[in-house]
């Protein structure tokens, strides 16, 4: 028996290392650290690892490798994704830093195990204890996210998917105020999560029946190779991108998408809507282009159907909302078949077109929440849209950065959100999805409608006795708020180099 | 081990199988009858009494009346027992014990009738992972036993078993790495046969000490009998079977003590090898005698378990989990990480018997050191509380030497009276209720790290 | 003959013999109907009735079952590495401790969280 270790290429997998052996430091000062200096050291550590992460990615610009025994891809897109996702992050971890918007400390729950309403829970919170066990979720969820995005095989990118949503499902159910709709959210985003996993999981099984491999490439080359097409691994391929379009939150697999927006603690959402977009889109990307990139006519229907079907249930329900959070989670679902129409495209201009929206909208939906979580009256967010009446009066600037956000988010143009739009609509027409796109524009001008709406009553709405006040925070969301502007932005006006960043980034490597 | 052959195994003739597998059944029966009357019989000298003598020669035969006995009693299924569970449960426990057995190896290849074979049901390259299968299989005998009975201290019995038999199969299941790692293999025979020259006992002191705890856990037998503490629980999880269904588990716990002794036999003390000055002589190991050596070694252990049984008071529940939870598994997983390192070196390196010495020497040290630097800690902690005690006691004093008749009188105007801080958060009516109420009641779990 | 099917041999054995005990009780023993007798044990008092599916019980257990699937798991990896460690060399070596690293994490956590305290 012949044992040769596999090669590793460690610089290449270094910003993932980094992530993971901060989270287990993390984990291990949780363990031993006194309170008094845990918030201190977990800040240090989670800041410090992510941006060493982005910048072994920046260094790493320009590789193009498999490695780790052929589980991990390390190529341009993939490179662009992580970077994404951890800059995304960065701006996610300090929303979810601040400590000075709520009165009580931070806004998660100071144990997350005590009952809500015991008196358990009464003496935590009068004793002022404040939890920080959300620094290594955070840090594991980073971390299956980069591993999403750079999965080569099968198995790997399962693993990931559980890494990315055992932290998230945790988070979500972590709010300190309303904490039964925050625990409900959580369980549903569970029990929904582990039925997407299980269907991913029998989907790689058939496709593993049918192609003999685990690996991407392999399976694209059976494929193609295999003289009779299988009706098995048709059903396979369906099963297996239910995993992440369960993450994106299209539709039919959107459920749990409005309850986790309204009630997880704003932070996370920001975070998770944030970056998990953008990792699960590497992932469905990476399935669809490599694994299945040679029998694209088999799976673009399907892709049409989940894309018409999300922007329109999104863009409609969204309009009959009027919690702030819930109206983000369906306008959430609307980009996420905004996004697939570009996707579906399946050509170079697709893909760039695709990791250009999901970066737009990763850093408008980090500010968005920011703001969200600065507004707030005695109870705590005020989420309701009726406390919302009249507030740019009261605090313009606010108002402003998030009425930029949210016309970024319609796609009204010198905004990230047109360039980004037109981007995936013009790659969908070159791949002649002509009435895709018509779909898609008539659903933006839904969409338009419910935000521009919210834009209408802060500005042109009396204030009312209802009305909540904006609080100021400390540098932390100024940060996350301040660069959701500048890149919007800057997305929007200046698109150039970044285009030309993503087109220089090149394809899949196969 | 093409055609499902591994070594002369599977290459019985279908007669010899069956033979084999009516050999085991019966030794197993036989052995619990006599491990039931050697158990009474010991632990009564133990104590000072004769033990059973009326039945057979030397009461052999008692514990074959006492099944028998069982068979003529009443059984009584509670009504509020979920039926099918109930009877089936009794069974699996059975037929667990019985097949855990068939891996193990009693003696070397004889011949039976003209027939090549080893003295062993059968062999294969898992075998010692097959035995861990089954013991986890036999843990649904218990479970649902207790819940089957639909009564609340079978219930609890059952949990209790239960958490107790998964614990400590942890610490059993690491402690037979270090065993894998010498012998290179899994299967029982290839592993008695690796321990040729010496016995793993010897050269994997620590693992076999593993083993031996959790093995007592894992049979739930005394000092470790917690799911039948009757103080606690009346009968544990078989509280609610009678007749012949009880008989079956006091069958199966019997049979799973043999069973772990013969593992024990197997992985650590060479099996049927003859010991060590018997050893010399060529013929100890040939022929039939091994099984003789293999039931010896056996009933080494099973004494043991009868002497610890006579011997020592059971634990309690908390400090039996954290016996196995915070010393066995932490211990067992630092001893692997010792043996694999020093068999590396061993190997890769190619150390010298001399310098392998040396650095156990000094592995040795360095262990030895922390212990005495953990213990010097712990000293001057000890020191602290008992310098805390001692004052404590000096206020207690006194305070009470203003009660100097001994009697509880009330305090006298002037004289001291040390508030004793209660756990409970009742206030006395008509007296200021206590503002630091909230700090008397027990503080968060949490709040022991801070 | 199969390696594995002599066990079923063994196995019919004892299960024969199992059920064949558990169902002969039925008919050896004798009935005598007292209401009491039928009721579940409970030390004299009259019992509280158990809802169907056995009520609830500590959480305690469903935290060991737990533990016990997650060191189950490093048991069924480290037996391959085990009885393959002369062929797999440092390389095998470092991966598996980094393995135990990554397991000794969480233990030490939950230690250190109390939960593995029995109260």
């Amino acid at each position: 028996m012949n044992f040769t270790p596999p090669a590793i290429d460690y610089f290449a997998l270094s910003p993932m290392i980094v992530i993971f052996a901060a989270a287990i430091v993390s984990v291990l000062v949780e363990a031993f650290a006194p309170r008094t200096i845990r918030r201190f050291l977990q800040l240090l550590i989670v800041f410090g690892a992510l941006l060493t992460s982005a910048v072994l990615i920046v260094l790493n610009a320009g590789t193009r490798t498999v490695t780790g025994g052929g589980a991990v891809v390390i190529d341009g897109p993939a490179l662009v994704m992580m970077g994404t996702i951890v800059v995304l992050s960065i701006l996610g971890a300090a929303l979810m830093a601040e400590r000075s918007i709520d009165p009580v400390g931070d806004s998660f729950a100071a144990r997350a195990s005590s009952l809500p309403g015991s008196e358990d829970e009464r003496q935590l919170t009068q004793r002022g204890y404040l939890q920080t066990e959300i620094w290594p979720l955070t840090l594991f969820a980073v971390l299956g996210m980069l591993l999403f995005v750079t999965a080569n095989n099968l198995l790997l990118m399962f693993v990931a998917l559980e890494i990315i949503s055992l932290p998230l499902y945790l988070m979500t159910g972590m709010a300190r105020r309303r904490r039964l709709l925050s625990q409900e959210a959580s369980l549903k985003y569970f029990l929904l999560g582990v039925f997407a996993s299980a269907f991913y999981l029998y989907g790689a099984a058939l496709v593993y029946g049918y192609s003999g491999s685990i690996f991407f490439p392999e399976i694209a080359q059976s494929l193609t190779s295999k003289p009779s097409e299988s009706i098995v691994v048709f059903i396979g391929m369906g099963m297996l991108i239910i995993g992440p379009l369960f993450k994106i939150g299209a539709v039919p697999f959107h459920q749990w998408v409005p309850d986790v927006y309204q009630g997880a603690p704003t932070a996370v959402v920001g975070f998770m809507a944030a970056t998990v977009k953008v990792a699960a889109f590497g992932a469905l990307l990476r399935i669809l282009y490599v694994a299945f990139g040679g029998v694209r006519w088999d799976w673009d229907p399907l892709i049409w159907i989940v894309a018409v079907a999300s922007m329109i249930l999104g863009s409609i329900v969204a309009l009959l909302q009027t919690d702030i959070k819930r109206l983000l989670g369906y306008s959430w679902i609307a980009q996420a078949g905004f996004i697939l129409v570009g996707l579906a495209a399946a050509s170079p201009a697709g893909l760039e077109s695709t990791m250009f929206y999901v970066i737009a909208y990763g850093f408008a939906t980090v500010g968005t929440f920011a703001v969200i979580s600065m507004v707030r009256d005695a109870n705590g967010e005020a989420t309701n849209l009726a406390a919302w009446a009249g507030i740019g009066r009261k605090s313009p600037l606010v108002a402003s950065a998030l009425s930029l956000f949210l016309l970024g988010l319609a796609g009204i143009p010198l905004t990230s959100g047109f360039v980004s739009k037109f981007a995936v609509f013009v790659a969908a027409i070159e791949a002649g999805a002509t009435w895709l796109v018509i779909i898609g524009v008539i659903a933006s001008l839904i969409a338009a409608f419910f935000y521009v709406r919210i834009v209408v009553i802060m500005f042109f709405a009396e204030p009312t006795e209802q009305t909540a006040s904006v609080v100021v925070p400390s540098a932390f969301t100024t940060i996350s708020l301040s660069a959701g502007v500048a890149v919007t932005l800057i997305l929007g006006i200046f698109p150039q180099p970044v285009l030309d960043m993503l087109s220089n980034a090149g394809l899949f490597l196969r | 081990m093409t055609g499902g052959q591994f070594g002369l195994f599977g290459s019985d003739p279908w007669w010899l199988v069956i033979g084999k597998a009516v050999a085991i059944f019966g030794l197993l029966v036989l052995l619990t009858l006599f491990t039931i009357w050697w158990e009474r019989r010991v632990v009564s000298r133990m104590q000072n009494r004769i033990g059973p003598n009326r039945v057979g020669p030397f009461g052999l035969l008692q514990s074959l009346m006492d099944g028998f006995k069982l068979a003529f009693k009443e059984e009584v299924i509670p009504k509020a027992a979920h039926v099918g569970v109930y009877w089936i449960a009794p069974v699996i426990s059975a037929t667990a014990a019985f097949i855990a057995f068939a891996v193990i190896p009693f003696g070397p290849t004889v011949s039976v009738f003209g027939v090549e074979t080893p003295l062993q049901l059968t062999d294969f390259p898992v075998s010692v992972l097959y035995v861990l299968a089954i013991a986890s299989i036999g843990v649904y005998g218990l479970v649902l036993a207790g819940w089957s009975s639909g009564s609340t201290y079978p219930l609890l019995g059952g949990l209790r078993s239960t958490a107790q038999v998964i614990s400590y199969e942890i610490a059993m299941g690491l402690s037979f790495v270090a065993v894998f790692i010498y012998a290179g293999s899994m299967s029982t025979s290839q592993i008695v046969l690796a321990q040729q020259p010496i016995w793993f006992a010897v050269i994997l002191l620590p693992s076999f000490l593993i083993y031996v705890t959790s093995m007592v856990g894992e049979t739930n037998r005394a000092p470790f009998d917690l799911p039948e503490a009757e103080g606690e629980l009346v009968g544990g999880f078989h509280t609610e079977y009678s007749s012949l269904k009880f008989a079956m588990f006091f069958l199966a716990e019997y049979i799973n003590m043999v069973t772990v002794s013969a593992l024990a036999t197997t992985l650590f003390l060479g099996g049927y090898l003859a010991p060590w000055p018997l050893s010399l002589w060529d013929g100890a190991n040939t022929g039939w005698f091994p099984v003789l050596w293999w039931v010896l070694k056996v009933q080494l252990f099973i004494f043991v378990f009868i002497w610890l049984r006579g011997t020592l008071p059971r634990l309690r529940y908390d400090q039996f989990m954290k016996f196995g939870w915070k010393v066995l598994i932490p211990v067992a997983l630092i001893w692997i990480v010792i043996v694999s390192i020093a068999r590396l070196f061993r190997t890769d390196v190619a150390l010298t018997n001399t310098e392998l010495l040396v650095v156990g020497a000094v592995s040795i040290a360095v262990l030895l050191a922390a212990a005495w630097l953990l213990q010097v800690r712990s000293d001057r902690r000890a020191d602290k509380r008992a310098q805390a005690e001692e004052d404590h006691a000096r206020r207690a004093s006194e305070v009470l030497t203003a009660a100097s008749t001994g009697h509880p009188v009330p305090p006298l105007p002037g004289q001291r009276f040390e508030y004793t801080p209660r756990r409970s958060t009742v206030t006395v009516p008509g007296s200021t209720a206590p503002a630091d109420s909230t700090e008397a009641v027990a503080p968060p779990q949490e709040d022991r790290d801070a | 003959m199969n390696v594995y099917t002599p066990i079923f041999i063994l196995g019919a054995l004892a299960f024969g013999f199992a059920a064949f005990s558990v169902v002969i009780a039925g008919f050896t023993g004798p009935k005598r109907y007292n209401r009491a007798k039928y009721d579940a044990y409970e030390c004299g008092i009259e019992p509280t009735p158990q809802p169907i599916g056995g009520g609830r019980f500590p959480v305690k257990y469903y935290l060991t079952a737990m533990m016990f699937i997650i060191f189950d798991i490093e048991l069924v990896f480290l037996y391959p590495w085990a009885v393959a460690f002369d062929q797999l060399g440092a390389f095998g070596l470092v991966a598996m401790m980094l393995f135990l690293l990554n397991l000794a994490v969480p233990y030490v956590y939950e230690w250190r969280r109390g939960g593995l305290e029995w109260d």
